[in-house]
């Protein structure tokens, strides 16, 4: 029922452009591009948070010295951004699992995704309101 | 390439099963994931200030095996589940096949190295 539909013929250049937007459309083809972003910048987070949580085995000093690497603003910042993008992927992930798994999905998958939407916009606020210390301060 | 939008879908445009699992495992691992991270960021984010994660309360929390199988369940499955998403990203977008082979092999040796760091990390204390 989806993807890419036999298409007359088309000239090559202007095929691959069109196959790089794989749903064309409203809502469903934002929601997927949001959804890989979130995703491949929480991939990069989690990387990074696992290298350094994870010197602590290095002890104090090195730990340390990481983490205040982080005092830097546009990590301060990105903090809230980290979190709206988790809470935007999980919930559009059972949005997507939602639209796999059950027969009122796909209809409703619009109404559901501006829920995602709102949700991820209030974590914002929350992150960027219980941080605002920590961003104006520093650690 | 995943285009699928329904497990039939999916089933039908999966050429190997290898494909269609890594489908059913972003589904299932997600679901998952989702009460584990939530959990995690609640924990450690908003019941606990940032300033809180000192070196002492990180290695004062890992103490607990509890904890340990937590957090490796995390590391373990977030690795798979966000380098399979990766792959997927990496596949539609890297259309060159050297190139192609050349960014997963990078990545893939990134995410190998730091599953086995959190692990002995988690593991040695």
């Amino acid at each position: 029922m989806c993807g890419r539909k036999a298409a007359p013929a088309k000239r090559p250049g202007k095929d691959v452009e069109e196959d790089l937007r794989m749903y064309r459309g409203r809502e469903g083809q934002w929601a997927f591009l949001l959804h890989r972003l979130s995703g491949l910048a929480i991939l990069a987070y989690l990387l990074l948070h696992v290298f350094s949580i994870g010197s602590f085995i290095f002890g104090e000093r090195f730990y340390m010295t990481i983490h205040e690497r982080y005092d830097l603003w546009p990590f301060r910042v990105g903090l809230v951004f980290v979190s709206a993008g988790v809470v935007y992927h999980a919930f559009n992930g059972l949005r997507i699992i939602i639209m796999d798994f059950t027969g009122f999905g796909v209809a409703y998958q619009r109404q559901m995704w501006y829920g995602v939407l709102l949700l991820s916009v209030a974590a914002f606020v929350y992150a960027a309101w219980t941080l605002y210390p920590r961003i104006m301060g520093g650690y | 390439m995943i285009r699928a939008r329904t497990f039939t879908d999916a089933r039908a445009q999966s050429h190997t099963n290898a494909e269609l699992n890594w489908w059913i495992f972003m589904r299932i691992s997600g679901l998952i994931l989702m009460f584990l991270i939530l959990g995690h960021i609640y924990m450690t984010f908003i019941q606990v200030s940032e300033s809180d994660a000192t070196f002492d309360a990180v290695v004062n929390k890992l103490a607990n095996p509890a904890w340990k199988f937590y957090d490796w369940l995390i590391l373990s499955l977030s690795l798979l589940h966000g380098a399979n998403g990766a792959r997927y990203s990496i596949e539609d977008y890297v259309r060159s096949r050297p190139n192609r082979a050349w960014v997963k092999g990078v990545f893939y040796t990134v995410v190998a190295l730091v599953f086995a760091f959190g692990t002995v990390g988690l593991f040695s204390i």
